[in-house]
């Protein structure tokens, strides 16, 4: 699974920090998911589409192999 | 109708959020507890020189009474070490997310499989007196294994997320 996340926070200007602050989760927690070493729950993935006003999918997609 | 959203939410976030574990600052008591058992067994070395070993009296085929200086002895080390042991690695991560929660459960599996093939393999090669300290020793060897690996991984992905911010 990959994600925008990088993306969607550089035209947000927020950092991992304050994303992880405002969803409730560890900072690293936010730092593996955009490098793709971890895979966010539903509940998770829904939270962090919301703040980016984003839907799942615009935000995380299927690779081939998934 | 409308009540039943509200129960679906309740029910997710109780599911999200860290059942059955010791507030985080209780880390702390365990560590005392470790330390305070030191003096002990050393007080108790020097009091009975090669006496009465790290053991439960009561497993020790000696006949000893609740509460005689050898049970309380035994309460006074072995058991505080294992609650202490338990404190340590049942206390909440400062925050708990659903990261945590999985690391946490890949140690436990990870810990009670080496304990398990350390037991097997040492219960083979062992009798007698030996078999016995080694099922002794599992008193707290699986929470032991579990805390060193648990950190372990902690530290690794503080670590790695570290070193993603010199290379940003």
């Amino acid at each position: 699974m990959k994600n925008n996340i990088r993306i969607e926070r550089a035209i947000k200007n927020i950092t991992q920090a304050e994303l992880a602050e405002q969803v409730g989760v560890s900072r690293q927690t936010i730092n593996t998911i955009e490098s793709n070493k971890y895979i966010p729950s539903t509940l998770l993935a829904l939270k962090i589409a919301r703040i980016f006003n984003k839907t799942v999918e615009e935000v995380f997609s299927l690779e081939e192999n998934d | 109708m409308s009540s039943k959203p509200y129960i679906w939410y309740c029910k997710l976030d109780k599911m999200t959020k860290p059942k059955y574990l010791f507030p985080y600052n209780s880390r702390f008591i365990g560590i005392v507890l470790i330390l305070i058992h030191i003096p002990v067994k050393l007080l108790w070395d020097s009091h009975y020189p090669g006496g009465y070993g790290h053991n439960n009296p009561a497993a020790n085929g000696t006949e000893t009474p609740l509460f005689s200086p050898p049970h309380l002895f035994f309460i006074g080390t072995t058991l505080m070490v294992l609650v202490g042991l338990f404190l340590i690695a049942f206390s909440k991560e400062k925050i708990e997310d659903e990261q945590i929660v999985q690391l946490r459960l890949d140690s436990l599996r990870w810990a009670i499989y080496l304990n398990y093939a350390i037991l097997l393999f040492s219960l083979i090669f062992t009798h007698g007196s030996d078999s016995k300290h080694i099922l002794m020793l599992n008193i707290w060897l699986p929470l032991l294994f579990f805390i060193l690996r648990f950190q372990w991984v902690l530290f690794r992905l503080s670590r790695s997320v570290k070193s993603d911010e010199t290379k940003l």
